[in-house]
């Protein structure tokens, strides 16, 4: 692939890494929001993720970008560095906030061949004002400086792995011949050899790559391991190995509470005996775990420097465990690789193809002849359909994607419009890890945003309001996930001040919606609030920035139908509002009935239909007009005939030779007569090539198993 | 491995401007009624046999429906019906042309596919304009070639899928025309 080697592949790598980052960072920062400060190990991952973005956007010569990185990593380096006391943090978060917006802004215009000429001398000056007054604050404060900190032991570490019950626990002295030089680089061999089976790994010395003087430490006392694995001693030793440098290895094992307890090299470092036996190493731990204070005291003097931009924590717990730092400080992480979403559609189009393909074959009507021994070609037939149907379900699950992005960006929202209207809101999600379809998420994104952003600026009362009516001071908005028969559901919860059925029903009237034969109170709950999602349709006074133009609901139930989805509204007064979306949980692989009329094939969403019918002449009921009813024990349902709406040939007409769906939707049911009914299965849905304008009542079209092509109907577009 | 790959790539690209220039001037022609019509090389992705066709209700008559092209599903339409020409039965001998316009494949049914000509630039005239409106330029005609003693109609594919210029004026304009 030759064009991957020009700088457009990097200038894709730069902002998919960069997009990750900032993602991440957001992530973070809002996790935290409502902390009183960022901890160490955040304060570390922004300072980091500013290093890169500043790193990678100076390579591509973004100064904009660069130079606001640096700031907020200036800035952050000072938080790292003097850990200051008065931090505003709400204002720092939004800084943060701010400068991943301007980045993410500048990336859009770069992604879109823009120049990233966005200004940013704004969020500088504000960063360094913001800057420059918790220095202030923190001179203002009190001339002592912290000393405790400054003399701090550098501690790296990162969250260890929950030990198993499966894993144990190794001390582990190596000594090297006298005579071996450099002695630091093979302790840092076996470290390495050793991290391929370590769930964790602690050394001493620690510093054994960039202090030469650890080498002589290792010469005197020996290199020191506690391991964490899932192996044998001897497999250790293997790893290990004898070799020309290493004299001796001496593995013990030892307890879970002594491996958190680390090395205690204080002070008083005794000579390790490694002739000694395992009790009385122990023996030794527990008497130096006596001596650890002091031990702690000693320490702290002998602390090195660090060196500026070396990605140091300071803890202030003492004792706390050094820990290696891995490359990343997550816990296990699957690795990954990302696909070209094109090529991933192609992958599922040849599947489909395949999946045809091999219905032609197996029920190739070459194979009735009358006598043919089919046996071994059975066997063989079902085993190619077993992987054809895993293979059919691996490529479906690729394309699952979690809903953890998309809530996350509802976080987001929600800081920034609870922010602006002072409303204190909590928010929670549940179940985010829910995995829809790609294609899918990207329909949900933005009436979900909306539905979000009418929970915080409609739904939860302002604080005032809440006090008074005697509710708890934080507004609450809770977005959950879960698949349910085969759909999923996702709702957006508050606790604010739910819907006014009176003023919904007041706008209804002046509106002209409302039926005047019926009295208000004839309306269901349900029913009222369904107004809510008609166009124009706001009962919001005042039209904020955020919501009641009274475009909006109406756009939410429009997108969502367009993926098969529905809206539905609960709501108590004075206790909130639930909305809830239910969506399929993929499109393109769908469950449906094929059916034939006139010389055609349609397919139907299996969900849709209720029942199967075969009626008689006398139920039907005909209007002068040209409407055809039927009764169906003691209900009358509108009645379509597929091959006189579409205007096909050679249909059945007489009532009782075809047969009758009952389809519902969204509460209308509607009877549609076909001539008759194929069978059940999986279908693949395809567009209809945009060449052809919409039809109503068409969704798509399929490849049935002999290849020719169904038209998918879409019951919606029937019932309207 | 890696260094063929790439070289051959090269060479493909190579080739396909090589192509690009070959097929300059070449037209494949096909036979809709009584007339020849052509069509620029570089728009015809391939042609098949015909096949089961599947149609789609509430659309334009020429619009045929939609047929299974190893896995793709594309629209077809039959010339003659958008010449506004007598409907043809279709038979074994029916093709599709499988067109590329603006990366989206749409096939056209026709009687007969003829064969592939050259015809040179200044050979190609303008569709004369007498007794047509000014619409009638835009039509899907755009020019008239000369191979030897015939003449073949060249076809603008765009025009041709596209129909916003049909009026029933001129659609007994065509007739006329076309009979003459």
């Amino acid at each position: 692939m030759a064009e991957e080697f020009s700088t457009d592949g990097m200038l894709d790598i730069y902002l998919f890494e960069n997009e990750q980052l900032l993602e991440q960072l957001q992530d973070m920062v809002l996790e935290q929001k409502d902390a009183d400060c960022f901890d160490e190990d955040s304060i570390n991952e922004i300072f980091r993720t500013m290093h890169t973005i500043k790193g990678s956007s100076g390579i591509m010569m973004f100064d904009n970008i660069t130079a606001v990185s640096h700031k907020l990593e200036d800035v952050f380096y000072y938080l790292r560095e003097s850990k200051p006391h008065h931090v505003p943090h709400l204002e720092l978060v939004e800084h943060v906030l701010e400068v991943q917006d301007f980045i993410s802004n500048e990336m859009e215009k770069i992604r879109n061949g823009d120049p990233a000429d966005g200004d940013a001398s704004g969020i500088i000056a504000d960063l360094d004002k913001f800057l420059e007054g918790i220095k202030k604050a923190e001179e203002g404060e009190g001339t002592e400086p912290v000393p405790e900190n400054v003399h701090e032991e550098p501690k790296q570490f990162y969250i260890a792995p929950v030990a198993t019950s499966a894993s144990r626990f190794y001390k582990i002295y190596i000594t090297f011949y006298p005579e071996t030089e450099m002695s630091n680089v093979h302790a840092y061999k076996t470290v390495y050899a050793l991290k391929e089976v370590a769930e964790d790994i602690l050394y001493y010395p620690e510093d054994i790559i960039s202090d030469e003087k650890s080498a002589e430490v290792i010469m005197e006392d020996g290199f020191k391991i506690l391991l964490q694995a899932q192996c044998s001693e001897e497999e250790i030793r293997d790893i290990i190995g004898l070799g020309y440098d290493i004299k001796k290895v001496d593995v013990f094992e030892c307890k879970a509470e002594e491996f958190l307890q680390g090395f205690d090299f204080g002070g008083q470092q005794a000579q390790i005996d490694l002739e000694s036996s395992v009790e009385d190493i122990e023996a030794r731990a527990q008497e130096k775990e006596e001596a650890k204070e002091e031990a702690q005291e000693e320490k702290k003097a002998e602390k090195p420097k660090i060196a500026p931009g070396d990605f140091v924590i300071k803890s202030k717990e003492p004792g706390k465990q050094k820990k290696l730092a891995k490359d990343k400080p997550k816990a296990e992480k699957a690795s990954f690789i990302s696909v070209n979403v094109s090529k991933m559609d192609q992958l599922m189009e040849l599947i489909g193809e395949l999946v045809i393909s091999e219905s032609v074959v197996l029920q190739n009507p070459d194979l009735k002849v009358p006598g043919l021994n089919l046996n071994s070609f059975n066997k063989a037939a079902s085993q190619l359909s077993k992987i054809s149907t895993d293979l059919q379900n691996v490529i479906m699950s690729m394309r699952m994607v979690p809903l953890t992005n998309t809530f996350q960006k509802m976080n987001r929202i929600v800081f920034d419009v609870s922010r602006k209207l002072g409303k204190d809101i909590e928010f929670e999600m549940v179940g985010e890890h829910t995995e829809v379809d790609k294609n899918i998420i990207e329909h949900i994104s933005d009436p979900l945003m909306h539905l979000v952003r009418n929970a915080v600026d409609h739904g939860i009362e302002t604080n005032a309001e809440r006090a008074e009516s005697g509710k708890p001071d934080k507004g609450k908005v809770t977005l959950s996930a879960r698949t349910e028969a085969g759909k999923v559901w996702i709702s957006v919860e508050d606790n604010g001040k739910g819907l006014d059925r009176e003023k919904i029903l007041a706008k209804a009237r002046k509106q002209g919606i409302l039926d005047s034969n019926k009295l208000d109170s004839e309306y269901t709950n349900k029913e009222v609030y369904q107004f809510i999602t008609l166009p124009g349709f706001s009962t919001n006074e005042q039209v904020t920035e955020y919501s009641g133009r009274g475009v909006g609901m109406d756009v939410v139930v429009q997108n969502i139908q367009q993926i098969g989805g529905t809206l539905d509204i609960e709501s108590s007064p004075g206790n909130g509002s639930i909305m809830s979306l239910k969506i399929p949980l993929t499109l393109a692989i769908i469950d449906g009935i094929v059916m034939e009329t006139g010389n055609s094939s349609f397919v139907m969403e299996t969900g849709v239909i209720k029942e199967f019918v075969r009626v008689k002449e006398d139920m039907m009921v005909d209007e002068p007009d040209g409407d055809e009813y039927i009764m169906i024990r003691g209900e009358c349902f509108p009645v379509i005939r597929l091959g006189k709406w579409y205007g096909l040939t050679d249909y059945v007409q007489s009532i009782e030779d075809g047969i009758m769906l009952i389809l519902e939707v969204e509460e209308k049911k509607v009877c549609l007569f076909v001539d008759k009914l194929v069978g059940e299965q999986e279908i693949v849905v395809k567009p209809i090539p945009s060449y052809i304008k919409k039809v109503k009542g068409l969704s798509g079209c399929t490849q049935l198993g002999d290849g020719s092509i169904a038209l998918i109907l879409d019951a919606a577009g029937l019932v309207e | 491995m890696d260094e063929t790959s790439v070289s051959s790539q090269a060479q493909e690209t190579q080739d396909d401007s090589e192509k690009k220039d070959v097929q300059k001037g070449m037209y494949m022609t096909f036979k809709s009624g009584n007339e020849y019509f052509g069509l620029k090389i570089q728009y015809v992705s391939e042609i098949i046999q015909f096949q089961a066709i599947t149609a789609i209700p509430e659309t334009e008559d020429y619009i045929k429906g939609l047929i299974n092209l190893r896995g793709k599903v594309i629209p077809v339409i039959d010339v003659r019906l958008r010449f506004r020409q007598e409907p043809f039965e279709y038979d074994d001998r029916t093709c599709i042309i499988v067109l590329n316009v603006r990366s989206m494949l749409i096939g056209l049914i026709v009687e007969q596919i003829a064969e592939v000509v050259n015809i040179a630039e200044d050979s190609i005239l303008p569709p004369p304009t007498i007794g047509r409106t000014d619409k009638a330029h835009s039509k899907y005609v755009y020019g008239i070639g000369k191979v030897g003693n015939s003449v073949k109609l060249l076809l603008d594919p765009d025009k041709l899928l596209n129909d916003d210029d049909l009026t029933a004026v001129e659609q007994t304009d065509d007739m006329t025309s076309e009979e003459e």
